[in-house]
């Protein structure tokens, strides 16, 4: 199809469809704002769930680990259980492990210079291999964390955390830390803000003894088959559970979206958006249809096959779907934009995009089922009332 | 003699059940030819509307036969009948029924369409129609901006697209003053003859009576008279 006729299509159903839209501005208003209320609603939604999602793994996303060692009965990143680091030995030996590495992640309390409190995760990792170490990084680097105190907190959560500059002191579990680095936009999704640090020095302020940790983070020998590796680990290492690092991001997904509740929530008001685009799309073209009833009559008697009105009607919807869709996308995208700043996260990544356009067709197609009941049932004799 | 496009044999259309039962049409038996404009006359509620129907196959008779080349459309599925006005069928309405959203062309074009003529002929073929009836320098005009003689002129383009061999009038000149009523009727004749298709007009109008080579007279749903102009009468 040519550009010229999609402005402006030969006659048929797709001319009738957009002109019956064009010639009801009003109504077309109406069903245009419905769209894209509804398309913002799931857009946000939506995008909310993903950044949720991808914010609840991000430790396990970004910590360049092939297979993570957790202790027995570990259902997310955030609350973990203790492993002795002799088990970091063991799993050394297994063939087709390259390197494990201990890495912390535990609760701990921060106070804040004005002497609030708050919940923060420390994270301490292997200063020597930087595996799990903060990225993002936009002041200090992880060799500053060589000081004995250094901490790296990310920019979002300094107001929270009342710190004002690096270099700031500051206490958890009552234990002096300094800020040394600070990264951006490394979200929590528990809102306890993660603090990275040293292996060492996260053991120290988390009241760990040094023999243990609370994971492992094991990279394979280049070739190693992962999955063999994976089970042959959990045969040799008594007390734990292995997993790929896609399985342990889905679990900890899983915790916090399902098992909290917050991703049902997110879900229904989509859904909520879903259903009042239903609504809208299907009042709006019922109108429409019924004050063309004689219309669709005339085509019925000038020999038109109930196909060709149902064309015209799904094309209705589908036009609808796509004015609609535009600058729903658009809002929705700048709403992502900005999310950018604050501490709630939203998503739009290329694949919901195309998601939303497909709930956005499908929700007009399954608003426009009961004027295709409608014409369906049309008598063609009414012409001659 | 003409060739028969449709016979009607005890067609017979009852509207309700029981006592309250309207018999719209008792026991029509005639026969529509090529090339020959038949009008349908009679007072209001004398079933020539009930009988337009019937012939254009919108509606099925409750008795009766219908046939169309001889054959008869006895249970005939829906989407058969519609593939039949598709094909053989034109027809022109009292009030036009022209799509308020479509220029002139475009009316005459969606016809076309219908059929499954190629895209890039739609607009010339409609251009031709219009310019046969007149009308080619209100192509590009919408419906609301012709004047009823315009309006049906299009109307009647439109029914021709599709070059069929019945074309179905229902009171074509009711809502048009005597001149321009007597200008449709007219056209409707010598298109008839020009294209050999059967012409069937249903009308009170006595003005348009003398276009007419065959009038036939409804009362209370039956056929009062078949008059030939020049010709026979037939009670």
């Amino acid at each position: 199809m040519r550009v010229g006729e999609l402005i402006n299509p030969p006659p048929g159903t797709t001319l009738l469809a957009w002109r019956n839209l064009a010639h009801e501005r009003a109504r077309l208003a109406v069903t245009l704002v419905g769209i894209v209320f509804a398309v913002v609603l799931m857009g946000a939604q939506l995008g909310l769930l993903v950044g949720f999602a991808r914010t609840a793994s991000t430790l396990v996303d970004h910590a360049d680990a092939d297979l993570w060692i957790t202790p027995e009965g570990t259902s997310n990143v955030d609350i973990a259980g203790r492993l002795p680091l002799a088990r970091m030995y063991e799993a050394r030996s297994v063939p087709g492990v390259a390197r494990v590495d201990p890495y912390m992640v535990q609760f701990a309390f921060w106070k804040k210079p004005d002497g609030g409190t708050e919940s923060v995760i420390v994270v301490g990792f292997d200063l020597a291999t930087q595996r799990g170490a903060p990225w993002a990084l936009t002041d200090g680097t992880p060799a500053d964390l060589q000081r004995d105190d250094g901490v790296i907190v990310d920019h979002l959560y300094w107001d929270k955390l009342g710190i004002t500059r690096l270099g700031q002191l500051v206490e958890i579990n009552n234990l002096r830390v300094r800020v040394v680095g600070a990264t951006s936009g490394i979200r929590t999704f528990t809102q306890s803000p993660h603090v990275f640090t040293t292996h060492a020095r996260a053991q120290r302020l988390t009241l760990f003894p040094g023999y243990q940790t609370t994971y492992l983070l094991v990279k394979l020998a280049p070739g190693a088959d992962r999955d063999a590796v994976r089970r042959a680990l959990a045969a040799r290492l008594p007390h734990v559970e292995v997993w790929t690092r896609e399985g342990f991001a889905r679990q900890t997904q899983r915790y916090w979206l399902i098992t909290t509740g917050a991703g049902s929530a997110l879900l229904l008001a989509a859904a909520l958006g879903l259903l009042v685009g239903i609504v809208v799309v299907g009042q709006t073209l019922y109108a429409s249809t019924v004050d063309r009833l004689a219309e669709y009559a005339t085509l019925v008697a000038l020999g038109a096959p109930t196909r060709y009105l149902n064309r015209v009607i799904v094309k209705q919807a589908a036009i609808s779907a796509a004015l609609g869709f535009v600058p729903g996308l658009a809002v929705t995208a700048a709403m992502a934009w900005l999310s950018r700043y604050g501490n709630t996260p939203m998503l739009l990544p290329g694949w919901l995009a195309l998601l939303l356009a497909a709930l956005t067709l499908g929700m007009c197609l399954l608003g426009s089922l009961v004027s295709i009941r409608r014409v369906t049932r049309i008598d063609p004799t009414m012409v001659f009332a | 003699m003409s060739a028969t496009v449709l016979t009607l044999e005890d067609v017979r259309v009852t509207y309700g059940e029981g006592a309250a039962a309207v018999h719209a049409l008792n026991g029509i038996s005639l026969d529509v030819r090529r090339g020959e404009v038949t009008m349908l006359m009679g007072p209001s509620g004398s079933g020539k509307t009930t009988l337009l129907q019937v012939m254009g196959c919108l509606l099925r008779p409750s008795a009766g036969r219908v046939r169309l080349f001889g054959e008869s459309l006895e249970g005939a599925a829906l989407a058969a009948l519609t593939e039949l006005r598709r094909r053989h069928v034109g027809f022109v309405f009292q009030h036009y029924n022209l799509f308020p959203t479509l220029k002139a062309w475009e009316n005459v074009a969606i016809a076309l369409d219908l059929r499954g003529a190629p895209r890039e002929t739609l607009r010339p073929r409609a251009l031709a129609l219009l310019e046969r009836l007149g009308l080619a320098d209100r192509a590009e005009h919408y419906p609301a901006e012709l004047s009823g003689g315009q309006k049906q002129r299009v109307a009647i383009a439109r029914a021709l697209a599709g070059q069929p061999v019945l074309l179905l009038a229902d009171e074509p000149t009711a809502a048009l003053d005597g001149a321009t009523g007597q200008a449709v009727a007219a056209s409707l004749k010598a298109l008839a003859h020009e294209l050999d298709c059967a012409v069937v007009v249903v009308s009170h109008d006595p003005r348009v009576l003398p276009y007419g080579d065959r009038v036939l007279e409804l009362e209370d749903g039956r056929l009062k008279s078949d008059r030939r102009h020049g010709g026979n009468a037939h009670a």
